[in-house]
């Protein structure tokens, strides 16, 4: 096949060459051309409220013979206890792998698989999820599943062993990527003694039971706490009386929240190290930012897109294309949702270079807070955040899962419709003023993994060093 | 900008391979088109969204390189980034000049430096400032990222390139608006490249080689695993390149390569989205149709000669134990190659298969284990599995637990009902595959130059319809054998502190 797959080529390539210069086209200056207007509204999905409470999006779209479902449940290891950490996240692995009271996992398994269907479950740090995906055949069968698994999971002891085993194994290994080792690090320093800055030990894994997992789904997982959103080839009136029937045995419950404070926010600058020998250190620095609610969300966009986001923004311009000290490099506010989120900017550079590297960024970081930026990066920014807006709404699986996330943290009414506008209204003198005010570049814990011995100057230069001994699974 | 040669990225890039098929509704959705000088458009028309992916596929990669130009497919890549005679620059006419002197400076210093104990330090160092000087002198026509810029002002998103063994591919997603833009630019960078900025952007990948294979351990054993296993065939060597490799690449050679191949006539183009397919194609015509072909990408001669034995290789790591095992395979369009897809699924696809229920949940050998075609498709490649170990197990122990399930696929048939969960799982992907634009471009060009037509997607589950229980025997018998495997494992570094 290939021999005649070339021999094709050449036939068509000989059957071309007789080919001249064809029209003269019209020369057209990517710079200056103009368009059409785009049309473009933002997609509505249908909120609705089954009987029990919970509260579903729906988003019909037929095009493909599918339909997918996502729960979003209340629920987190922000709420686990200390001495139990890892609970959140085996409680949500375990739901789906240790089958339902009427269903063992052998049979879950088997029968989702032969029918190409999938359920997933998992609980992050804020967020539980419940997934579903099939073809529309088999929503039935699916759809019964997807439920069992989120009302009544079983937890089977040889299960629970089982997930047990293969996060101590994990643990074992979170030391054997220097990247990993550098998030990590630098997010414990971060939230220190909060829980988003706490990571599963093997001593706290071993302390979780089979019957902690069983409570903190049974504490957390009701109809009251959940939204639902549901995408593809349905019809409303029918799927809402599936789901009805589906969920009717789900009653509403009380959830009763752990209190979690915010982050302190006091800024404490710090530099850690961590020994590796790899020939190029990990860099990553940052300190506490905003969260959803504020105001200046708009600026700090706009911000974020000229100092880090993509490839014309300041860092990847000197770090990268003028300097090639670097493949990676970037600086973002992850906006908070329920907590403070984080100011973090990052690269890597060989071994050599780490200390040129490093003082590069926080240059740039701090020539932020220093001048306005010019009107051609402003409008650069604006444009580009503005025009791409419509990705977002690419997939109806997409849209209606965006929907649910913003009921499910709470933002503001009119959030969405009016973004583009928000950031059309942002002024180079919003943009200085919340880079002095939220940007701290000299206050920034500064994180790098790496051989030390070959850096161009010690990272001493840049404050006292604290060394982070890497030891797996603590 | 990314090569996609990780080993989990290619391992999600190839699990997207081998679920593929028959989509009711894609072979009537894909409209054909071939332009005079051999450029091939696949368009497909869907309004979910008034946006358009657009992928140019060259079938060029870095299989097709001779072991001087090792890496080369991929700078190439990232210098395609640089601009043309128009964009990037504020006066070519001046710059051009500027170039040259670099290039020769390079040349010069290159030459030096390959001497080695004998080279003159001396002259070195006063090329390597001389280099710098020309290049910040250079950088004051330059106008940064000019492409990247006017693409993001406009809204374009995912602007991004990524180069395998098979293939380089260039894609962005536009606003439906905007096609023209996407025609103005790409159609410029076909004609008109100018590699500026050359020996930074080579600083760049060294720095992209550093993070994906040097630091990352699983990188390094996948390197030296397929260097082991191909030994003649350039499947065998990394798409980025050796680090001395990337050291001895300068514009002169990547301007060959580039002006040899990187034309329209081994160029495939998918657009995909809120398009009309009459003005698409009207538009392509506009601003391609001028372009003259190149010289078609020619066969890699060379075959890897049949392994004489096992091979085992090792990599001393920072890092916990893993193992790789790789078998030599046919590829497309040899029947054998469906029968792999039946067998990669019956071992490693889902919680239902033949590995993980042996191997992670009930013997608990191992925490995860994945199966995988690689390093490519135009040449015959590897079938692989991989696994991570659960200590105390040893990867000696799980190697024996994999060879006991392959024996069972010679001994014992595979059942009606596990063929049929397999056409199942295809069913399902045919959908699957068309939920995005981006999704569906990629499989068009991937298989149009692959597979020798992207009705591969309509084709696949019917051709894995005919597999039966006793070819599935047949071809683990003949390729799942000791003599034809590679195996490489990472050791756990003994550290004295």
């Amino acid at each position: 096949m290939m021999n005649r797959v070339n021999r094709l080529l050449l036939i068509a390539v000989t059957a071309v060459s007789l080919f001249g210069c064809a029209t003269q086209q019209k020369i057209v200056d990517p710079r200056t051309m103009t368009f059409p207007a785009l049309r473009f509204e933002i997609p509505k999905s249908e909120r609705l409220q089954l009987a029990n409470g919970m509260v579903v999006y729906l988003l019909e779209d037929h095009e493909l013979p599918l339909v997918s479902m996502t729960a979003y449940i209340n629920s987190g290891s922000i709420y686990e206890p200390a001495e139990k950490a890892g609970l959140a996240g085996l409680t949500g692995a375990v739901m789906r792998s240790g089958g339902t009271k009427d269903t063992p996992p052998e049979k879950l398994d088997a029968e989702l698989e032969f029918m190409a269907s999938s359920i997933e479950t998992s609980i992050g740090a804020d967020m539980g999820n419940a997934s579903l995906s099939c073809l529309k055949k088999n929503l039935e069968p699916t759809l019964a599943l997807f439920a069992d698994v989120i009302m009544n999971p079983a937890f089977r002891e040889e299960r629970v062993t089982l997930a047990k085993n293969q996060t101590l194994e994990a643990l074992r290994r979170q030391n054997d990527d220097a990247k990993g080792v550098a998030g990590r690090e630098l997010r414990k320093a971060l939230y220190a003694n909060h829980p988003l800055g706490r990571y599963p030990t093997i001593d706290s894994v071993k302390n979780i039971t089979r019957d902690d997992m069983a409570a903190f789904h049974k504490r957390y997982f009701h109809p009251n706490s959940a939204i639902l959103a549901v995408a593809g080839d349905f019809d409303k009136k029918d799927i809402i009386s599936r789901l009805e029937m589906a969920f009717a045995g789900w009653k509403k419950e009380p959830v009763d929240y752990p209190p979690v404070a915010q982050p302190r926010q006091e800024i404490k600058p710090e530099v850690l190290l961590a020994k590796k020998e790899i020939n190029q250190s990990v860099i990553r620095m940052g300190h506490l930012g905003i969260d959803k609610s504020n105001p200046d969300l708009y600026a700090i966009r706009v911000m974020d897109y000229i100092l880090g986001g993509g490839f014309t923004s300041r860092l990847t311009t000197e770090i990268r294309s003028n300097q090639g000290l670097a493949y990676n490099v970037s600086g973002y506010f992850d906006v908070g949702r329920r907590f403070t989120g984080t100011f973090l900017a990052e690269t890597e550079t060989k071994s050599e270079t780490t200390a040129k590297a490093i003082t590069l960024m926080r240059d740039i970081i701090a020539g932020m807070t220093r001048a306005a930026v010019t009107d051609q990066e402003l409008k650069q920014a604006k444009d580009s955040i503005i025009n791409s807006f419509i990705f977002g709404f690419a997939r109806t699986d997409a849209v209606v899962n965006q929907q649910v996330r913003l009921e499910y943290y709470g933002y503001a009414p009119g959030y969405l419709e009016n973004y583009r506008d928000n950031i059309a209204r942002v002024t180079k003198e919003d943009v200085l003023r919340v880079a002095q005010k939220y940007l701290h570049p000299e206050s920034m814990v500064l994180m790098v993994v790496g051989n030390d011995e070959n850096f161009d100057q010690p990272l001493a230069t840049f404050g006292p060093v604290r060394e982070i001994k890497l030891e797996n699974g603590k | 900008m990314k090569a996609v040669q990780r080993i989990f990225l290619l391992a999600l890039c190839l699990s997207l391979l081998a679920p593929l098929a028959w989509g009711e509704g894609l072979a009537d959705k894909v409209q054909e088109h071939t332009l005079k000088n051999g450029m091939k458009l696949l368009l497909v028309e869907r309004h979910t969204s008034p946006t358009v992916a657009a992928w140019i596929r060259f079938r060029v990669g870095s299989v097709d390189e001779r072991s001087d130009e090792r890496g080369l497919a991929h700078l190439l890549e990232h210098m395609l980034f640089k601009g043309t005679k128009t964009l990037g620059t504020k006066d070519y006419a001046a710059e051009k000049p500027l170039l040259d002197k670099i290039e020769e400076t390079a040349r010069l210093l290159m030459l030096e430096k390959s001497k080695r104990e004998t080279a003159d330090r001396a002259m070195i160092a006063q090329l390597r400032q001389q280099l710098d000087e020309l290049e910040k002198e250079a950088g004051r026509f330059v106008v940064k990222e000019e492409f990247a810029e006017i693409y993001a002002r406009n809204g374009g998103s995912g602007y991004n390139a990524f180069t395998s063994k098979d293939g380089t591919t260039y894609l962005i997603n536009m606003p439906a608006n905007k096609m023209e833009l996407w025609a103005a630019i790409e159609s410029d960078r076909m004609k008109h490249a100018v590699l500026r900025e050359f020996y930074t952007e080579r600083d760049v990948v060294m720095e992209e080689r550093r993070r994906t294979y040097d630091t990352e351990p699983e990188g390094r054993l996948w390197e030296t695993f397929l260097a082991t296993a191909f030994v003649v065939h350039p499947f065998g060597q990394p798409t980025i390149g050796w680090m001395s490799d990337i050291e001895n690449l300068s514009r002169t050679k990547a301007e060959a390569f580039l002006h040899k191949y990187y034309a329209p006539n081994n160029a495939i183009v998918a657009i995909v989205g809120d398009i009309n397919p009459v003005q698409t194609i009207a538009l392509v015509e506009k601003y391609f149709g001028d372009i003259a072909p190149g010289t078609p990408v020619p066969p890699v001669a060379v075959e890897e000669p049949q392994q004489a034995g096992e091979k085992r290789i090792e990599v001393i790591a920072d890092a916990e134990p893993q193992l790789i095992i790789g078998f030599h395979k046919p590829t497309l369009p040899s029947a054998d190659d469906y029968v792999f897809d039946v067998i990669d699924m019956l071992l490693a696809d889902g919680r239902t298969s033949r590995l993980y229920k042996k191997l992670v949940v009930e013997k608990q050998l191992v925490t995860d284990i994945s199966s995988f075609t690689a390093p490519g498709n135009r040449y015959p490649n590897l079938f692989n599995l991989a696994a991570t170990p659960r200590a105390p197990h040893t990867v000696q122990e799980v190697e024996t637990a994999i060879y006991e399930e392959l024996e069972r696929l010679k001994k014992e048939p595979v059942t009606e009902r596990e063929l049929l969960q397999i056409l199942n799982k295809l069913e399902f992907e045919e959908s699957r595959q068309m939920l995005s634009n981006g999704g569906l471009a990629r499989n068009l060009t991937e298989y149009e130059a692959t597979a020798g037509s992207w009705r591969y997607l309509i084709e696949h589950r019917q051709k894995v319809a005919t597999v039966t229980a006793a070819d599935v025997a047949r071809v683990a018998e003949k390729y799942l054998v000791r003599e034809n495997r590679t195996i490489g494992v990472i050791t756990k570094q003994e550290v004295a502190k």
